[in-house]
C-alpha cells in the first residue's frame, strides 16, 4: 500500500509513506481525534532537485488518509515547497514559520491550516510541557 | 521501558495509584540506569546536578539571551492573500495598505454624497415632480432650477475628491453635448459611460478587483452607478437629470434589459480579471471561514473555534460515581493536602471535582477549577485540563483576578498544537498582568485575524520588550520567562525555550512543572540525555508526575536508538564491518515501535547507508 505512495526521485516519498502508515496504525478514535483537531485537506506540491513536481494529499478532514496526486475534490490548502524543505520540516530542522518567511514554503488557500502542517508531518512522539 | 511508556499512556482508571507508583519505580531504575550508563559524563552539566553552578550558568545564559536581541527583524508583516479573505477583515478592516487608500476614498465620496441632504431633498422632490409629468416632455428648463441651486452646495465636496480623472474622464465630453431630449441616444451615452466606469473600475490595482469580487457583485454595481451620477452632476447637470428620469421614471424600453446587459458586461470584465489572477477568492474565503473561524458545514464532529482561535470544548465532564461526593469529605482541603503529599493525581482530581460539584470552589470561586485543570494536565489528560482551566480562567476574570491560570491554559493549548489559542491566551495574560506595558494595536488585532506564524512573531516581540525592560531594572519575572519559553517552544525554537525555563528555574528551583518544561524543551530540541536529568529533578520533587514519566519514555525511546545508530556509524567510519548484533538490537527496537518500514531498513539486503536513518529524524 505504501509503495503506491512513492514517487521515484523524491526523498519525501519515505516521509509520506511513514505519515500514511502512522494514520493507518491509528485506532479509529485516535484518528477521529486527529481529524477533529486538524480538519483540513492538505495538498503538498513538491519539487525535487531535478525540477520534477509531485503531489500528495493528506486528508485530515473526512477519511484520515494519504494519497498520491492532487486533492479530490479540492484541497483546503496547497503547500508548495521543495523536496528538501519538506524533509527538513518533518525532521524538525526547519519549522513552518521560518520556511514561510524565507520563501521556502508557499501556500495557496487557507493559511491557517498550513500552520498545522508541522504537527501533521511529525510522527515522532513529542515531549510535552 | 516500553511497558513504562504504554503504561503511562493508558493508566488503568480504577487503580491509578498503584499504576503510577509502579511506573515511578520503573522510571527510577531506568534513570539510574541512564545515569550510570555511558552518558553520565554529560549529565553532570545539567543544572540539577549542581545548583550553584547552574545558577551561574543561568545568569550567563540570561545575560547572553537578553543582550543578543531577537534574530528576526520587524519587517515581517505582509499578509498573505488567504489571510485577507478572513471574515473580520472583510467587515470593515483594511485589506492592505493599497486598498486602504481606495476604501478611504470610497467612503469619503459616499459621505460627501450623502451629506448633501439638502440636495438630496431637492432631488427627491424633483424626481417625484417628474413622476407626475410625462417624461418625454420634461424640458431642460425644469431641471435647471434644482441643479443650479444645488451647484453651490456641491462645489466644495465635489471638486476635491472626484477629480473626474479616475472614473469619469472619458465620459465627460460626451455628456457635455447639449441635450436634445432624445432619450434613446442619451441612454446609449449613459451605457457607454457606464462601460467606461466599469472598465476603469476593473483596471484598479489587482487588489481592488479582488475586493469587488468577494463583496456582493450588485453592491459593486450600485457603487459604480452612484459614481456615475456624481460625475454627471459635475458635468452636464441637466443632462444627467434627463437621463436619470428617462431611465428611472419613464415607460421607455424597460431598463431591466439594460441592467441585465450591464451586469453581464460587468461580470464578464470581472470574470476575465478573475481568470488573470487565477485565484478563487470565494473558495479561499469559504475555507477560511470553515477552517479558521468555525465550521458550519455538515461536518459537526469538527472542533469549533472562537474568533481568537480558542477551541470551544464545552463543559467539563465530571467523573460519574465520585466516591468523594459524600458529606464526610471536605474535598478541596483534602485535595490540596493530597497534592502536597505527592498523592495520586487522579485521586486529587476526583477530590477537586467533588469540591466543585459541592460548590466548594476555594478562593474567588476559581481556585478549585484551576487546580483541577493543572492536576489534569500533570496527569496527562489534556482535554479535561483545558476545559477545567478555561472555566477557571473565566471565573478568575469575573472575580477580578485576571491572568490567573492563563499560563497553564496556554501550555495546554501548546501541547495540543493549538498555537493560535496559545498565543491568544498569552496576549490576554500579558495584558492583564502588565496593563501598563505597551502593546501595539496591530498585535492585538492580529490575534483575531492572522495565522499563528504572524502572531508568534508579534507576541515574541512584545514579550521580549517586557523581559528586557525588566532586565534593565534588575528584575526577573519567572512567569514572563515561562511565557517566553512557551512562545519559543510553539515555534520549535527549543534552545531558546530551554534558556527561558532555566532562567525561570533560577528563581523557582523547586518548581517541578518547570523542570519538566525544561526537560521537554531539551528532549524536543534533540538533547534527550540532558532532558532526562531535568525529568529526574521533576520526579524527585513530585514522583507522581505522570507527564514527566511519559516524557522520559519519549526521550528514552529515541535516544536509545540513536545510541545504537551512533555505534554503527562509528563502526562504519573505521571501515570495519558493522556489527550484526547491533543491527539485530536495532531491528528489534524498531519492531517494538511498530515501525516495519524501519525494520526493513535494517535488513542486510536493504542497508544502504546510515544516512537513511538520519533522514528519518534520528540524530547521531
Amino acid at each position: 500500500m505504501s509503495d503506491d505512495l512513492k514517487v521515484p526521485g523524491f526523498k519525501a516519498s519515505e516521509l509520506i509513506s511513514r505519515v500514511s502508515e502512522t494514520f493507518s496504525g491509528l485506532s479509529d478514535t485516535d484518528k477521529a481525534a486527529q481529524i477533529k483537531k486538524v480538519n483540513g485537506v492538505f495538498q503538498l506540491q513538491v519539487t525535487n532537485e531535478a525540477k520534477e513536481v509531485a503531489n500528495w494529499t493528506i486528508d485530515l478532514k473526512k477519511t484520515g488518509t494519504v494519497y498520491k496526486g492532487e486533492a479530490k475534490p479540492k484541497a483546503d490548502v496547497t503547500i508548495i515547497l521543495s523536496d528538501d524543505t519538506l524533509t527538513d520540516l518533518a525532521s524538525g530542522k526547519l519549522n513552518g514559520q521560518k520556511a514561510f518567511m524565507t520563501g521556502k514554503l508557499k501556500t495557496k488557500g487557507n493559511m491557517m491550516l498550513a500552520t498545522k502542517l508541522d504537527g501533521v508531518l511529525k510522527v515522532q512522539p513529542k515531549a510535552k510541557l | 521501558m516500553e511497558s513504562l511508556i504504554s503504561g503511562a499512556e493508558c493508566a488503568v482508571p480504577f487503580n491509578p495509584l498503584s499504576q503510577v507508583l509502579k511506573h515511578t519505580e520503573g522510571d527510577r531504575s531506568l534513570q539510574q540506569d541512564r545515569v550510570a550508563g555511558p552518558s553520565s559524563a554529560r549529565l553532570h552539566q545539567l543544572p540539577g546536578s549542581s545548583t550553584a553552578g547552574a545558577t551561574q550558568h543561568d545568569l550567563a545564559l540570561a545575560r547572553q539571551f537578553f543582550e543578543s536581541g531577537p534574530s528576526v527583524g520587524p519587517g515581517f508583516g505582509a499578509p498573505n492573500p488567504a489571510e485577507l479573505a478572513r471574515l473580520h477583515e472583510l467587515s470593515g478592516r483594511p485589506l492592505s495598505e493599497a486598498n486602504e487608500g481606495w476604501i478611504m476614498e470610497q467612503q469619503h465620496l459616499m459621505r460627501a454624497f450623502e451629506s448633501n441632504g439638502a440636495w438630496a431633498n431637492e432631488f427627491g422632490a424633483g424626481k417625484s415632480a417628474a413622476l407626475s409629468q410625462a417624461p418625454q416632455t420634461a424640458g431642460p428648463e425644469y431641471h435647471q432650477r434644482p441643479y443650479m441651486s444645488s451647484a453651490g452646495q456641491f462645489g466644495g465636496p465635489m471638486q476635491m475628491p472626484m477629480g473626474m480623472g479616475m472614473y469619469g474622464g472619458g465620459m465627460f465630453p460626451a455628456q457635455m453635448q447639449p441635450g436634445n431630449g432624445k432619450g434613446k441616444s442619451r441612454e446609449a451615452d449613459f451605457e457607454a459611460a457606464f462601460a467606461q466606469v466599469v472598465a476603469a473600475h476593473a483596471q484598479e490595482p489587482a487588489e481592488t478587483s479582488r475586493i469587488v469580487e468577494v463583496q456582493d457583485d450588485t453592491a459593486a454595481l450600485e457603487d459604480a452607478l452612484e459614481k456615475t451620477k456624481l460625475d454627471d452632476e459635475d458635468g452636464s447637470k441637466s443632462e444627467f437629470k434627463r437621463v436619470w428620469d428617462t431611465l428611472q421614471n419613464s415607460d421607455l424600453p424597460p431598463p431591466q434589459e439594460d441592467m441585465a446587459k450591464w451586469e453581464a458586461e460587468f461580470n464578464q470584465l470581472m470574470t476575465s480579471q478573475r481568470d488573470d489572477l487565477d485565484y478563487d477568492y470565494g473558495g479561499a474565503m469559504k475555507s477560511a471561514w470553515e477552517g479558521g473561524i468555525g465550521d458550519f458545514s455538515d461536518d459537526t464532529s469538527a472542533l469549533k473555534w472562537d474568533q481568537d482561535g480558542i477551541p470551544i470544548l464545552g463543559e467539563y465532564v465530571f467523573e460519574p460515581n465520585n466516591k468523594y461526593l459524600g458529606p464526610e469529605h471536605s474535598a478541596l482541603a483534602e485535595a490540596k493536602m493530597l497534592l502536597e503529599q505527592n498523592g495520586a493525581l487522579s485521586e486529587a482530581a476526583l477530590l477537586l471535582e467533588a469540591a466543585i460539584q459541592k460548590g466548594d470552589l476555594g478562593e474567588g470561586g476559581y481556585e478549585a477549577w484551576i487546580l483541577l485543570g493543572e492536576t489534569r494536565s500533570m496527569d496527562e489528560r489534556e482535554d479535561a485540563a483545558m476545559r477545567a482551566l478555561a472555566e477557571g480562567v473565566k471565573r478568575a476574570e469575573a472575580a477580578g483576578a485576571p491572568g490567573v491560570g492563563m499560563l497553564s491554559l496556554a501550555i495546554s493549548y501548546t501541547n495540543e498544537s493549538m498555537d493560535r489559542a496559545s498565543h491568544a491566551m498569552l496576549l490576554r495574560w500579558i495584558r492583564s498582568r502588565f496593563p501598563s506595558h505597551p502593546i501595539p494595536e496591530e498585535t492585538i488585532a492580529a490575534i483575531a485575524t492572522n495565522a499563528a506564524w504572524d502572531t508568534h512573531q508579534r507576541l515574541t516581540e512584545v514579550y521580549l520588550g517586557l523581559a528586557r525592560s525588566q532586565h534593565s531594572r534588575g528584575e526577573m519575572d519567572a512567569d514572563v520567562q515561562i511565557a517566553l519559553g512557551i512562545l519559543f517552544y510553539t515555534n520549535s525554537e527549543y534552545d531558546r525555550a530551554k534558556d527561558c525555563f532555566e532562567t525561570a528555574l533560577s528563581a523557582r528551583p523547586t518548581d517541578f512543572l518547570l523542570w519538566n518544561r525544561l526537560g521537554s524543551s531539551l528532549s524536543n530540541g534533540s538533547h534527550p540525555e540532558e532532558a532526562l536529568g531535568a525529568y529526574r529533578e521533576a520526579l524527585q520533587l513530585r514522583p507522581t508526575y505522570t507527564r514527566a514519566i511519559y516524557n522520559v519514555g519519549v526521550a528514552c525511546k529515541k535516544k536509545r536508538l540513536e545510541h545504537f545508530l551512533s555505534a554503527l556509524a562509528l563502526q562504519e567510519s573505521t571501515g570495519a564491518e558493522t556489527s550484526e548484533q547491533l543491527w539485530f538490537t536495532l531491528r528489534r527496537a524498531f519492531a517494538t515501535m511498530e515501525r516495519p518500514d524501519l525494520v526493513a531498513m535494517t535488513q542486510p539486503e536493504s542497508r544502504a547507508s546510515l544516512d537513511a536513518f538520519r533522514r528519518q529524524g534520528f540524530e547521531f
